[in-house]
């Protein structure tokens, strides 16, 4: 069964993904985790999270964004430019950081210049940065304006009551979701860092009706299994992160990622969307409100309130906080947390690393190690 | 960070250095010139700004005077606020907060400190910053978190939804030194309906954080007032502009930075609007006698920066372009979108200006939503670049009204959001005529790309492109 989340994971055009072309319906891409994918659902259209993953190099990514500019919307650029993303029949882009929000520009152009680069369906989706009444109002409208965005391009209709079917649904996922991660948190976890998080991605690249089917089955055979011992228990913060290669080097033969606090990780699960009342309200106020990016200034407290929890619930002995270079957000948060969390005896490794296919295994494996060592020389202090 | 840096409270430094500069040309010009060579490496700066004559000198004790506030704001019993200089401050003047512009305190000590802002930009990394962060905010806010600036009692920006490294800086500085924080922030679009509603919402928010910070609730007596003055200032820089489209430009290199300093440091005051109206009447004088504000007298070639100035190793900058004639149209900073300001009228919607209204409490505080809203780069960098009321327009307005040779881009290499569209950018201002460069120097800190490097690849651009 992880196969097929590995290859739902890892292959941009997965066969569920072909499949669902093949009978003629649509998907749609979108490259932050504010864009409710319930509203999808509920038209008919496959919502898909693009990713920047297979990507060899960035020269096209280069040619329209600056020199300083993070690599995963270089490297998504790049595959759309490839023509990897020709399956799109739309796609949204959301203000989630700087970098990620020229890529709403910077495609369009790439777009006129390549043939077939840009989907159909090209529509910039506004996110507040802090979370109030008015600006769940604006927030609110704003999904609206989404709605009758897609209604009017796909001619579809979205209603209130395929929303709510939609929300409980996906409801559903993030429940299944909980108790994946009850399992993950264990003395002896059934499955490694590196499979949660094929497991976890592959809910935005695949149906939802057969993810979760294949999620319980996932849960069910993992309950039985006898688990992972003796390994270092780390958790991964910070920015983006869909790299399985990365966890895989990290975790190694001696520790095992136990937890995480990433948009691509258990951010994309975690609060439900309320099922009574408006929906368009409902994941309005889900989708801004409980999302735990640094990108929603001024409300650091709270987040180090949801690690140091995370701590405690998985047994952490230490956490790793990277940021992709020119990620200022995460990087300069990851800088306080190490100042609070070290401050609390919690062991920090800061890493700045590049996505994709620039990532320097070596040296992001000598540090790890060595951290690892760190870790299990304070055991040995304790024991 | 060195012992002797922290010997001393930067901002009391700052104070002291500005005040004295303040005061070179009381004596005569022979004690003058002997004076000059005791600060090497604020001379070429001081020569600049005095250069306009009287102007020079109200700026410098303008400067001097925003300095002072902030040294003495404990003691004379008044809140302070670390804020942007993209916010304006006529609501903390209405509210008896004195602001502590980051921005500008880094240039004041970019232009004093031989070396520029560097140890405090590099203390912001020690302390959890990361390198790629702008140096625009690091290089004051490493001071204040080193402990040797004033106290601080709260943090307020308005640059979330226009530039993520800006609002990054401030958050994370009220976390480290735990203080109350405040951000306006600022929807894609700049003129609907919604989008109003937003600016309306958000500022009536930051009042009541205000008034709870400070205890004391805002009196609209205070704020029209500031208001009328920031409309007085309003119609002197429109004037200004005017001016600037002359050929020759009469306003000296140095005008540029100056008007928007002033407004930075003092909108609605009458300490503003003093050093603008010298400005006008010097410009005026060189106007009447039909002569350029450069130094050498001959205008060969008019350019507009897209983005900000270069101000890092003496304003060597401002030096270039005066000793090459190269007439300064401004740039982002210097502009302003006041209804009446000339590039408004002639290139621009009347909804992407704003208007003040002093007509009753709530048209007031609509003005100062409507004044933060399309503050310089708040309003042109907050949507596509090629968004109406957005970047490429206002570039390109700005460009063809002051007739401009060519376009600079020169920002930091921590401006993500322009980083992310400059060549496009560029490649859509070339095809509407105007030769375009981008410069990849650091505007506050000469060790990302040195100053001789700078301006030869400066120069020649201008080669290349047949320019010169």
């Amino acid at each position: 069964m992880i196969k097929q989340f590995f290859e739902a994971s890892t292959v941009i055009n997965n066969k569920y993904v072909s499949q669902w072309k093949k009978n003629g319906k649509k998907v749609v891409g979108y490259t932050c985790s504010y864009v409710p994918d319930e509203i999808f659902h509920a038209a008919g259209i496959l919502p898909f999270r693009i990713r920047g993953f297979g990507s060899t190099d960035t020269t096209i990514g280069d040619t329209y964004f600056g020199p300083f500019i993070c690599s995963l919307p270089k490297c998504m650029l790049q595959l759309a430019g490839e023509g990897k993303f020709n399956f799109l029949d739309g796609a949204i882009i959301t203000p989630g950081c700087d970098s990620m929000r020229r890529l709403d520009e910077c495609w369009r152009k790439a777009g006129g210049d390549i043939a077939g680069a840009i989907p159909p369906f090209f529509f910039h989706f506004g996110v507040p940065h802090k979370f109030s009444d008015y600006t769940i109002k604006w927030f609110t409208d704003e999904t609206r304006r989404l709605i009758a965005a897609v209604e009017d391009h796909f001619k579809v209709k979205v209603n209130n009551a395929d929303l709510k079917k939609s929300i409980k649904l996906y409801n559903k996922s993030r429940a299944l979701l909980d108790r994946f991660e009850a399992l993950r948190t264990m003395d002896t976890p059934p499955f490694t860092g590196e499979e949660a998080l094929v497991v976890i991605i592959a809910g935005t690249t695949m149906p939802r009706e057969d993810y979760n089917a294949l999620l319980e089955k996932f849960i069910a055979d993992a309950e039985k299994s006898p688990g992972i011992k003796d390994r270092v228990r780390l958790m991964l913060v910070g920015s983006a992160n869909d790299d399985i290669g990365m966890v895989r080097v990290i975790e190694g033969t001696k520790a095992l990622v136990v937890a995480d606090n990433l948009c691509f990780g258990s951010r994309f699960y975690t609060d439900r969307v309320e099922e009574e009342g408006d929906p368009v309200f409902e994941l309005s106020r889900r989708y801004l409100g409980h999302n735990d990016c640094p990108r929603m200034y001024g409300d650091y407290q709270r987040r180090l309130g949801i690690l140091e929890q995370k701590v405690r619930k998985a047994n952490i002995d230490g956490v790793i906080m990277q940021n992709i270079r020119f990620c200022d957000l995460h990087g300069a948060e990851n800088g306080l947390f190490e100042r609070d969390l070290e401050a609390k005896g919690i062991p920090c490794m800061r890493l700045e690393r590049e996505y994709g296919p620039l990532v320097e295994t070596g040296r992001m494996k000598m540090r790890v190690d060595a951290f690892i060592e760190r870790i299990q020389q304070k055991r040995r202090a304790v024991a | 960070m060195r012992k002797e840096t922290r010997e001393y409270k930067f901002d009391w430094m700052l104070w002291n250095t500005f005040l004295a500069a303040s005061h070179m040309k009381n004596g005569t010009d022979k004690e003058y010139r002997s004076a000059l060579k005791y600060i090497p490496y604020f001379n070429r700066i001081l020569e600049a700004i005095f250069s306009p004559g009287e102007p020079g000198k109200k700026f410098l004790e303008a400067c001097a005077k925003y300095a002072e506030n902030i040294v003495f704001a404990k003691e004379r019993g008044h809140k302070t606020a670390v804020t942007t200089f993209c916010f304006s401050p006529a609501i903390f003047y209405a509210m008896d907060i004195v602001p502590i512009c980051l921005e500008v305190l880094t240039v004041m000590m970019t232009f004093v400190y031989r070396r520029g802002t560097a140890e405090f930009l590099d203390y912001c990394n020690e302390v959890g910053f990361t390198e790629t962060s702008c140096s625009s905010q690091r290089g004051t806010v490493g001071a204040y978190l080193a402990g040797i600036g004033t106290d601080v009692d709260m943090f307020v920006t308005d640059t979330p939804g226009v530039c993520d490294t800006n609002a990054n800086a401030f958050s994370f500085a009220a976390v480290y030194l735990n203080k109350p924080f405040f951000q306006l922030d600022m929807p894609p679009d700049l003129t609907d309906s919604r989008t109003n509603e937003y600016h309306r919402e958000d500022f009536r928010a930051l009042i009541r954080f205000l008034e709870e910070q400070t205890g004391k609730k805002l009196d609209p007596e205070r704020l029209k007032e500031n208001l009328l003055e920031l409309e007085k200032q309003d119609e002197i820089i429109a004037a200004l502009e005017d001016l600037a489209r002359l050929v020759p430009c009469p306003l000296p290199v140095s005008y540029n930075f100056m008007i928007y300093a002033s407004r930075f440091f003092f909108a609605g005051t009458p300490e503003g609007t003093v050093v603008l109206e010298s400005m006008l009447k010097v410009a005026r004088e060189n106007a009447a006698k039909n002569i350029s504000g450069l130094s050498g007298g001959v205008e060969k070639l008019r350019s507009f920066f897209c983005y900000i100035d270069h101000y890092a190793q003496n304003m060597q900058f401002w030096n270039m372009l005066d000793q090459n004639g190269i007439c300064y149209q401004g740039n982002i900073l210097s502009h302003f979108w006041s209804h009446n300001a000339p590039h408004v009228a002639h290139y621009h919607k009347e909804e992407a200006a704003y208007k003040i209204n002093t007509g009753n409490m709530d048209a007031i505080i609509d003005s100062m939503g409507m004044i933060n809203s399309r503050m310089p780069m708040v309003k042109s960098i907050r949507g596509p670049y090629d968004a109406p009321n957005m970047w490429l327009e206002d570039t390109l307005g700005l460009a063809k009204i002051y007739n401009s040779d060519f376009i600079v881009y020169n920002g930091t290499p921590g401006c993500r959001n322009t980083w992310g569209m400059v060549k496009l950018l560029a490649r859509d201002t070339e095809k509407a005529g105007f030769p375009t460069y981008i410069m990849y120097a650091d505007a506050f800190d000469a060790r990302v790309q040195s100053w001789e490097a700078t301006e030869e690849r400066f120069m020649e651009f201008l080669k290349v492109r047949r320019l010169v």
